[in-house]
């Protein structure tokens, strides 16, 4: 659902400039669909043409001898028009289809690409929208534009033939297609506002129900599923009215769009008629006119389909544009530093960082670390510790200050180099839905199976992921087994681990764990730090005596720095900030 | 074929099947139905005079140059016209309505259905598919109810009325074009079944284009951190390279199926214009039947083309009610008491009678488990991941029931207590405060939303909210957002923990959060929450050491079996399980 804005006058140059754009890298799907649309249009002009022949030369003038010669030819016209319409049809879902997917990708890979930042403010359904509607709108635009330049052409051609045929009549059953034109347009805009509000209620019902479904122990619990039931009935009503609005709208139209063209074929019998009694008309003319009457019914429609889509299009164009023209906040430098040696000396000067119209949340933070050291970072809700986690890999820049790794300012540095420098353990994991091996070798995608074991035993996962069904070939994530908050914490952690990095943070990364799981994780950690600067965030103080030493972190600042113990006995506020957390276990 | 749908086995119908259970739960709409079914015949009897009105008019007219003839069949089409567009706005309008009013209850149904069904459906289902079935499900219907189901109809009646028509004509020249009849129906027929397959692909590619979209969405800060923009964006292309490729096969169904129905017509005109033509130099059959039998071929291929267009439609509209028919016969897991025993008020004894249980009874999660909890007493379960604690909590609120052996309120088995008493009497209290999009107000009066606004500030005040709530710029009507997300998780507690004093119950059964919250809020949650117990049976699936320190009872678990009874002090002093537990928890509490 996402949101889908209503069009926006102003973008419809913009949004058609983006569309001419894209046409243009596809010449081959272009230029042959138009040209069998062309066919096909011609072929349409012609076969009436040519039963007006059959009609007046082999019938009316009693001409049996041509009779199968002209029927041949009507019969060869409509091989043509048959291959116009194959080849249109053809290459313009070509056309389109390869448009969208090509755009789908540059869309995925721009999103890739986007910082934190931009993910912060941008809701997923949003970015989910440009991907599936915003894109299919576009699509249904490209698949029309072959026929529909075909379709601009016919009736340009169909009006003059009708015209030079007979100039009185001709100009009246003319006058069909800007009447059809019209109603098309008007029906399409009628629709097009009806559906919009359509889609709101249809987001809302699936708000209601997603909610329902999701707090359904808190709906069972209180015996309230009437409740519920009333509220997405309620939903469920004004679907159903705009849905009948619709209906209205519908009803309306759709037998005009039959009728147009049969006024026009009664002003044929009417005006036509007289015309051929007074001789002014020929019976084969008389015929050519009806038919094509029948011939414009459906380009007019689609043309009209066409034209009240396009404002819409354009809009989602536009968005499309809007989105891959944004920039990535962070992205490497134009010329990357090679890669210091080292083994992870670290280095914060006076880094500062706030997020946009937000407080600020660290304000001069220092800090050094030697290679192989370890650190923990303590400090109350808000003070900017997961924000020091966040800095080092660069997935957010400091406003002020800077932060070295082995002696290189980190924004140097190319980001993979970084970035497969530093691991970051998060609270909230992300699991993709694949196996369990590959969520743990997702940064080391050539990583054996026994590097992937020995990773998961140092994070304690192996255990229980030999337990799941599939052991490690379970497939986990939104689409596959559920995990615990606590198993999907450790296998983030054995992913951390297997990337190998010289620092290595740990973003509260086993807050969901229990408290004799974490003794055991505490324990093969050990290991892995050693050799490598570790950053702990974390509560629990047996957790937090794994480090060296204890940073205090208050108000953005470095408040104190030393061993867990002498911090106990001599910062009365750390011991505060500790005892809040202390008794919470398991 | 058999779909797997939420543990129950739903036989996929035929689209036969489908179409004629429809019909029969349609209620008093059939009637509704064949009225505007009615209505559509008529429309359509009426498209159908139109040629043989011109047809007048040109024979009786035209070639014999009488022009009044002319003039007044002109005038007989027009008022012909006239009507039709009438019926044809009627039948629109009465065909798709009484299909919108089908769905409005079917939805409805569905949706009552689906609550009704037990928590255990819930855990097997994903979200996104439930919410499915309510949204594009139906949706899948709806386009089918307004744009396809009149186009069924009509199609159907124009090709039998074209058909008639043709014979009162002429019946050879009827049978001219009838004999391209099998051609066209071999077309479609192969058309059919390559289509099925191909937009059967086009379905199952774009389902995992969106999932993989919204999952490179979801997960962009991993991808970020390990550097797998490249490996990502590649992986994704070639799901969506595949996506391309099913809607090229479509497409060149579509591409192919077309012209091959187009150059019929192109026959069909060829052979009117031969066989028609020679008849009419023969003097056998006279111009105006030629020129009828002209327009009656277009709106003989017409029908059929539209036919094939909303044939797709139709598909998704069976396969759509199919999947809703297959929720609607998942039955639940805990129905509701056959004669249900009223009990309007209660002392609030739980007892549980060697019960067993197993999401997959093959598999025990609790073994056995005897415990009675007197009334105002305040048990704590407690034991590792794993141990079985969690599903005690759903055993005594009865969102599962047992294997074997029982659980009582006050001596009556949960099973034949009617199902409002007993929630009236027992309420679960997830300790992670899940709140519904609407006003603190809202959320507090879930369970009674009639309750007055004194009573309700008199709420606030005793779970220790009332000055936060009345600090609040809109006060108790503040919209909380999709699942209270403008509040914190310590305030979200608190609403909740109001909502369960609202309530009432008599028992409480409280699932502690696993994770850790706001420390802000830590105090004012435990005052709550004593309060809110007081007085009151509890049963508490303690994660914390310091709640089940409170119990006057503990229950330690270990692999679904009580390992040890008693009061906390006791246990500690006995140096057993609990003992144990208490070690861990203080030796990570106390950093060693």
């Amino acid at each position: 659902m996402g949101d889908v804005a209503g069009p926006e006058p102003g973008a419809i140059g913009l949004g058609l400039r983006f569309i001419a754009r894209v046409v243009r890298r596809y010449p081959r799907e272009t230029t042959l669909s138009i040209l069998a649309a062309l066919v096909w249009m011609a072929m349409v002009i012609a076969g009436p043409y040519l039963t007006a022949l059959v009609v007046d030369r082999a019938i009316t003038e009693e001409q049996p001898d041509l009779l199968l010669p002209l029927v041949g030819l009507v019969l060869l016209a409509g091989v043509a028009r048959a291959l116009g319409i194959g080849g249109r049809r053809y290459f313009a879902f070509r056309l389109s289809y390869r448009a969208e997917t090509d755009l789908r990708n540059r869309i995925f890979e721009h999103i890739q690409r986007l910082a934190f930042s931009f993910h912060d403010r941008t809701s997923t359904g949003e970015l989910m929208a440009r991907a599936s509607t915003d894109l299919s709108q576009f699509r249904i635009v490209l698949a029309m534009l072959p026929i529909t330049v075909a379709n601009l052409a016919l009736l340009v051609a169909v009006s003059t033939v009708l015209i030079v045929m007979d100039p009185l009549l001709g100009t009246v059953t003319a006058l069909a297609i800007p009447a059809l034109l019209l109603v098309a347009r008007r029906y399409a805009g009628q629709v097009l506002s009806i559906s919009f509000e359509v889609q709101q209620s249809l987001a809302d019902m699936s708000t209601d129900v997603e909610e329902a479904v999701s707090g359904i122990r808190v709906v069972k619990s209180y015996g309230q599923e009437e409740q519920e039931v009333a509220r997405v009935g309620a939903t469920a009503d004004r679907i159903f009215d705009r849905a009948m609005q619709l209906i209205g709208q519908r009803a309306i139209h759709v037998p005009l769009f039959e009728a147009l063209p049969a006024i026009a074929t009664g002003l044929v019998l009417l005006i036509g008629g007289l015309r051929v009694i007074d001789g002014v008309l020929t019976l084969g003319q008389f015929v050519a006119f009806t038919e094509y009457m029948v011939v414009l019914n459906f380009p007019l429609r689609i043309t009209g389909f066409f034209l009240a889509e396009l404002p819409r299009a354009s809009a989602a164009a536009v968005r499309i544009r809007d989105l891959l023209s944004t920039a990535p906040e962070i992205s490497d430098p134009e010329r990357p530093e090679p890669m210091p040696k080292g083994r992870g000396r670290l280095c914060f000067e006076g880094v500062s960082f706030s997020y946009p119209d937000g407080p600020s949340v660290l304000d001069g933070f220092d800090l050094a670390m030697e290679p192989g050291k370890s650190v923990a970072l303590v400090g109350p809700t808000g003070s900017g510790k997961s924000t020091v986690a966040y800095l080092l890999p660069r997935f957010y820049d400091p406003t002020a200050g800077s932060i070295r790794l082995d002696g290189t300012d980190i924004r140097e540095l190319a980001l993979e180099d970084l970035r497969s420098a530093v691991a970051v353990a998060f609270e909230e994991p992300f699991l993709f839905s694949a196996t369990v091996r590959e969520n743990i070798a997702f940064g080391a995608p050539d990583a054996t199976h026994e590097q992937v074991r020995l990773a998961a035993r140092l994070a304690s996962a192996d255990a229980f992921i030999l337990d799941l069904p599939d052991g490690y070939d379970t497939t986990v994530g939104e689409r596959g087994f559920s995990l615990s908050g606590g198993q999907r914490q450790r296998i983030a952690l054995a992913r951390a681990v297997l990337r190998d990095p010289r620092v290595l943070v740990l973003d509260d990364a086993m807050s969901s764990v229990d408290a004799t799981t974490e003794q055991e994780i505490r324990e093969s950690l050990a290991t892995v730090m050693e050799g490598r600067t570790t950053i702990i965030i974390a509560h629990r103080p047996a957790t937090l005596a794994l480090a060296d030493e204890v940073v205090f972190l208050d108000a953005g600042r470095v408040a104190a720095v030393g061993p867990h113990e002498r911090l106990l006995a001599e910062v009365p506020r750390y011991a505060e900030v500790l005892a809040e957390t202390v008794g919470e276990v398991v | 074929m058999y779909a797997r749908f939420g543990g129950a086995e739903h036989k996929v119908e035929s689209a036969r099947g489908v179409i004629s259970r429809a019909a029969r739960e349609s209620g008093d709409l059939r009637g509704k139905f064949l009225l505007a079914a009615g209505v559509t015949t008529a429309a359509t009897l009426l498209r159908l005079a139109g040629p043989l009105v011109v047809r007048f008019g040109v024979d009786e007219g035209v070639t014999a140059d009488d022009r009044g003839v002319v003039t007044w069949s002109a005038v007989a089409f027009f008022v012909l016209l006239s009507l039709q567009y009438v019926a044809g706005r009627a039948a629109l309008r009465s065909v798709a309505g009484v299909g919108e009013q089908f769905l409005r209850r079917l939805r409805e149904r569905v949706f009552r259905h689906m609550l009704s069904l037990d928590v255990g459906f819930f855990g097997r289902n994903k979200t996104g598919v439930l919410v499915s079935r309510m949204t594009s499900d139906v949706e899948a219907l709806t386009k089918f109810v307004d744009e396809g189901a009149v186009q069924v109809i009509t199609s159907v009646l124009m090709v039998t009325g074209v058909s008639v028509a043709m014979f009162i004509v002429d019946v050879r020249m009827a049978l001219v074009i009838l004999a391209l009849l099998p051609f066209l129906l071999a077309a479609s027929l192969v058309f059919r079944r390559y289509a099925d397959r191909a937009y059967q692909r086009v379905r199952e590619h774009i389902g995992q284009v969106l999932a993989t979209v919204q999952e490179g969405i979801s997960g962009v800060r991993v991808v970020q951190a390990y550097t797998q923009q490249t490996e990502q964006a590649e992986d994704f292309g070639q799901v969506n390279e595949k996506y391309y490729e099913a809607n090229l096969a479509a497409a060149r169904a579509i591409s192919t199926y077309f012209p091959a129905v187009d150059l019929l017509r192109t026959t069909g005109l060829a052979l009117i214009l031969l066989v028609g033509g020679r008849r009419v130099l023969d003097g056998t059959l006279s111009f105006g039947s030629l020129f009828a039998f002209m327009l009656y071929l277009s709106w003989f291929f017409e029908p059929i083309l539209n036919l094939s267009n909303v044939y797709n439609l139709m598909q998704a509209a069976i396969a759509a009610l199919d999947k809703l028919f297959g929720l609607l016969d998942t039955e639940t897991d805990v129905p509701a008491a056959d004669d249900p025993s009223p009990m309007d008020s209660t002392e609030g004894r739980i007892t549980m009678e060697a019960v067993r249980f197993g999401y997959d009874p093959a598999i025990p999660v609790i073994k056995r488990l005897d415990l009675e909890v007197a009334p105002g007493e305040r048990v704590a379960v407690v034991g590792e991941t794993g141990a079985g604690k969690s599903t005690v909590a759903k055993l005594a609120v009865r969102f599962h029931d047992p294997d074997d052996g029982r659980v009582k309120l006050d001596g009556v088995d949960l099973r034949c207590i009617d199902t409002d008493d007993l929630r009236q009497h027992i309420v679960l209290v997830p300790q992670e405060g899940f709140l519904f999009s609407g006003s603190l107000s809202d959320n507090l009066r879930y369970a009674d939303p009639d309750l007055d606004d004194a009573a309700l500030w008199e709420v606030c005040r005793q779970i220790g909210i009332a000055d936060w709530v009345a600090s609040l710029e809109d006060g108790i009507d503040t919209e909380v957002r999709e699942r209270g997300s403008r509040l914190s998780s310590g305030e979200r507690q608190l609403v909740a923990l109001g909502r369960a004093l609202v309530a009432d119950p008599a028992v409480i059964v409280l699932d502690e959060a696993t994770s850790n919250l706001d420390p802000e809020k830590e105090q004012a949650v435990e005052v709550a929450l004593g309060t809110l117990l007081e007085g009151r049976t509890a049963i508490v699936i303690a994660h914390r050491l310091a709640t089940a320190d409170r119990a006057d009872r503990v229950v330690v678990m270990a692999d679904g079996e009580v390992v040890e009874v008693g009061p906390p002090s006791e246990l500690v002093a006995a140096g057993g399980a609990y003992a144990e537990l208490h070690r861990v928890w203080e030796a990570s509490a106390n950093g060693r």
